[in-house]
C-alpha cells in the first residue's frame, strides 16, 4: 500500500500549500495596506477577509475537482465493466495526476476482477450445454465429445435419432453409440485420430454415412460434419451435427430395387429358354439335321448371352450404388479359369472359334470372389468373340507374373483396336466408335471388368493392334500375400466394396 | 433315347419344390425324376413350409419370389427351432432376384446352398443336387 500512503501524502502537502500560500496572503495584505497604502485598518480588515473568503471559494472549487478525480476515474472504470454498459467509455488513466499510480493500479485491478468474473460465469454456462438455448433447440441432432471421445452432450434431436435416452448417451464412448458405415474407407475415427496428432482445429464433412441401429429394419442415412478444436478450454474437442437424408438415400436404393426386378423379370424366361432348349438339343439334337442342330446351339448360345448380359447389368447398377460387397476366399485359380473356358465355349463354338487355354502348373491359391471374377474372365472371352473378325482362334493363359501376381490373359487375332480408343476403352458405355455399327454390346464389360479386378486388388491392361487383334490381361493377388496385407484374424473371408460400405472396422476394437 | 443325367444312386430321393413358376418346376421335375428322385412341387409359400415340416423330403428347392408366403420367411421359420424341429433336409435357394448384401447373408446364414436359376439348365441342377450328400 505504498501508493496509498504516497496519495495521503500528496494530499497532505496539497493542504498545506494551500493553508500556507492563504496565511501568507493574508499577512502579506495585511503588510502592504497597513505600512505602504496607509489603508484604515477597520477597512483593511474588510477586505483581507474578503480575500480570504474568494481564495477559500477558489481553493474549494478546484480542490474538490482536483481531489475528486482519482476517484472518478475509479469509479468510471467500475460502471464500464458493469454488466449493462456497453456505451459507457473506459476511463482515462493517463489523465490522473493526483495518485496516478494508485489510480492506475486499482483501475487495473478492478478489470482483473471483471474478466476473472466473467470467465467463472461465462464458462459455467457453456458447461451446461443441457441448458444452453441454442445447443437444445438447433434443429439438427448434435453431439459434444470430449478428449476421450466420450459424450459430453446430446441434444434432444440427437436422442431421438438414435432412439436412446440421454443417460444411455452422455458418459458414454461414441463408438459405442454411433455405430456408423461410410462410403470410403476415409471413415470418422480415422480422421480423428489424424487430425488428434498433428491439428489444433479441423472440420470436415462425410456424405451418405449409415447408422447401424440393432434391430432396426431400415439404417437412418445421413450427412455429418464434424469440428474438432483441440484447445477448447471446456474441453469440448469435437462437435458432431448429422444432415439427414434418409428418404432420399433410400430413393437410391430403390433404384437397385427397380433393376433387381426387372433383372428376375428377364431371368425367368432365360431360365425356361435355356431349360427348353437343353431338353430339345438332348433329346431331339442326335434326330436333327446338321443345320436344324447348329440353330440349336445357336439358340443356346443367345440365350446363355443374355444370362451374362443381365448380370453385368445387375453388377453395375450394384457398383453405382455402393451395393456390389466381394468376399475373397481362397480358391484355385486353374479350376475357375477351365470352368469359365467351358462355360464360353457355348458361344465360340456357334462362332466356330476355338478356345484353347494354356493353364500354368503349380499356381498358388489365389483371393477371389468366385462369382465376380467368373465374370471378368467371361467378359473377357465374350468381348474377344465379338471383336474376332475371321480370326477363329482365342487363346487364354494363365501364369504367375514377375511380381509374383496371377495373371490371366485372352488374346484374340481379331479387328483390334485403334490407339486413339484405348484410354477410354475400361470406361463405362465406352465402346469402340469404329466398330459401333457391326458388333453388339452396351460397354458395360470392360467397365465392370476394371471394377472388379480393381476390387480384388488386381490390375487390367490391354496391348492390341488394329487387324492384328487384341490382348487383355489382368491380375489377382496370391490368397497368401492377400491374407498377409490385409491381416485378417479368421483368415477366413476378406470382404471387399468395389467403392461400397466399408465398415468403421476400428469401432470393434475398443 | 436315355437321360445321360440318370444315376441310379439318387434312386427314390425325395425333393420338395417349391416353385411357383409353373414352367420351371415342370422343367425341374422332369429332370430330376429322369435322374431318379422322387419329386413334390408346391408352388405357395404357406403349402411348401407345411409340406417341409413333415420332414420327409433330403432336398428341399426354395424359390423366394413365391406367393402366400416369400421364401426368405418360409426359411426362417424352417430354421427356427420353435417353429420347425431340426430337419435332414438340405435347403437349396433357387431364385432369380438378387438380393440386397444384408439379406444375401441372412439367407447364407441359413441355407445350405444359393442357386440362380437363369445361371443353370435342368440337368446342371440334378449334377449339383447329385453332389449334396
Amino acid at each position: 500500500m505504498d501508493n496509498l500512503q504516497r496519495f495521503a501524502t500528496q494530499i497532505r502537502n496539497q493542504q498545506l500549500f494551500v493553508l500556507l500560500v492563504t496565511g501568507l496572503t493574508i499577512i502579506a495584505g495585511w503588510w502592504i495596506g497597513d505600512e505602504v497604502l496607509h489603508i484604515d485598518p477597520i477597512l483593511l480588515l474588510a477586505l483581507l477577509f474578503a480575500l480570504a473568503i474568494g481564495l477559500s471559494l477558489i481553493f474549494a472549487i478546484s480542490g474538490a475537482r482536483y481531489l475528486s478525480q482519482p476517484l472518478r476515474i475509479v469509479a468510471q472504470a467500475v460502471i464500464h465493466v458493469a454488466p449493462d454498459s456497453a456505451n459507457v467509455p473506459g476511463p482515462d488513466v493517463k489523465s490522473a495526476r493526483l495518485g496516478a499510480e494508485l489510480v492506475t493500479n486499482l483501475v487495473g485491478h478492478i478489470y482483473q476482477l471483471a474478466s476473472v468474473v466473467e470467465d467463472v460465469s461465462g464458462s459455467g454456462k457453456k458447461r451446461e450445454l443441457s441448458a444452453d438455448f441454442v445447443a437444445n433447440n438447433l434443429p439438427l441432432p448434435l453431439m459434444v465429445l470430449d478428449k476421450d471421445q466420450n459424450i459430453l452432450f446430446a441434444n434432444q434431436n440427437m436422442l431421438q435419432y438414435l432412439k436412446r435416452s440421454i443417460d444411455e448417451t452422455v458418459g458414454q464412448n461414441v463408438y459405442s453409440v454411433l455405430d456408423l458405415s461410410f462410403r470410403s474407407n476415409q471413415t470418422f475415427d480415422k480422421w480423428l485420430a489424424e487430425v488428434k496428432t498433428g491439428k489444433a482445429v479441423a472440420t470436415n464433412y462425410w456424405d451418405q454415412v449409415k447408422l447401424n441401429l440393432p434391430g432396426a429394419k431400415t439404417s437412418p442415412q445421413f450427412d455429418l460434419a464434424a469440428y474438432y478444436n483441440q484447445n477448447n478450454p471446456d474441453g469440448f474437442e469435437t462437435i458432431l451435427t448429422l444432415f439427414d437424408h434418409t428418404i432420399q438415400y433410400a430413393q437410391d436404393d430403390q433404384a437397385l430395387s427397380f433393376v433387381a426386378l426387372a433383372v428376375h423379370e428377364l431371368r425367368t424366361p432365360v431360365t425356361l429358354l435355356r431349360g427348353y432348349i437343353e431338353v430339345f438339343e438332348e433329346e431331339l439334337g442326335p434326330t436333327l439335321d446338321p443345320q436344324l442342330a447348329d440353330f440349336m446351339h445357336k439358340m443356346d448360345a443367345s440365350a446363355h448371352q443374355l444370362t451374362t448380359f443381365v448380370n453385368n447389368i445387375l453388377n453395375v447398377a450394384r457398383i453405382e450404388n455402393d451395393q456390389l460387397v466381394l468376399k475373397l476366399h481362397k480358391e484355385e485359380w486353374g479350376d475357375i479359369v477351365r470352368a469359365a473356358v467351358a462355360d464360353m465355349s457355348v458361344r465360340s463354338n456357334v462362332e466356330g472359334i476355338k478356345l484353347t487355354a494354356d493353364i500354368a502348373n503349380g499356381l498358388p491359391p489365389v483371393g477371389v470372389d468366385r462369382v465376380s471374377i467368373y465374370e471378368v474372365i467371361c467378359n473377357l472371352i465374350d468381348n474377344a468373340i465379338k471383336y474376332s473378325g475371321d480370326s477363329k482362334e482365342i487363346v487364354i493363359k494363365t501364369y504367375v507374373g514377375a511380381d509374383g501376381l496371377v495373371e490371366t490373359t485372352v488374346q484374340d487375332f481379331g479387328v483390334g483396336i485403334a490407339t486413339s480408343v484405348m484410354p477410354n476403352l475400361f470406361e463405362k458405355f465406352y465402346r469402340s466408335h469404329h466398330n459401333r455399327d457391326q458388333i453388339g454390346g452396351t460397354g458395360l464389360g470392360l467397365f465392370l471388368c476394371k471394377t472388379l479386378v480393381s476390387a480384388h486388388g488386381g490390375n487390367i491392361w490391354v496391348k492390341s493392334k488394329e487387324g492384328q487383334g487384341s490382348i487383355f490381361g489382368f491380375t489377382v493377388k496370391p490368397y497368401a500375400q492377400l491374407a498377409e496385407e490385409e491381416k485378417n484374424g479368421d483368415n477366413t473371408d476378406i470382404v471387399r466394396g468395389a467403392h461400397g460400405w466399408i465398415k468403421n472396422h476400428s469401432l470393434y476394437r475398443g | 433315347m436315355e437321360s445321360p443325367v440318370t444315376t441310379s444312386t439318387q434312386k427314390g430321393r425325395k425333393v420338395l419344390c417349391v416353385e411357383d413358376e409353373h414352367f420351371i418346376s415342370e422343367l425341374y421335375v422332369r429332370a430330376l425324376t429322369r435322374a431318379g428322385y422322387d419329386v413334390t412341387v408346391e408352388s405357395d409359400g404357406q403349402k411348401g413350409l407345411k409340406q417341409a415340416q413333415t420332414d420327409q423330403f433330403d432336398i428341399i428347392l426354395l424359390d423366394l419370389m413365391i406367393p402366400g408366403m416369400t421364401g426368405i420367411e418360409v426359411l426362417r421359420r424352417l430354421r427356427d427351432p420353435k417353429v420347425t424341429p431340426r430337419l435332414k433336409a438340405k435347403i437349396v435357394i433357387t431364385t432369380n432376384l438378387e438380393q440386397r448384401e444384408e439379406i444375401r447373408l441372412d439367407i447364407e446364414r441359413q441355407a445350405d446352398a444359393y442357386l440362380v436359376k437363369a445361371e443353370i439348365t435342368p440337368r446342371e441342377l440334378v449334377e449339383f443336387l447329385n453332389t449334396i450328400k
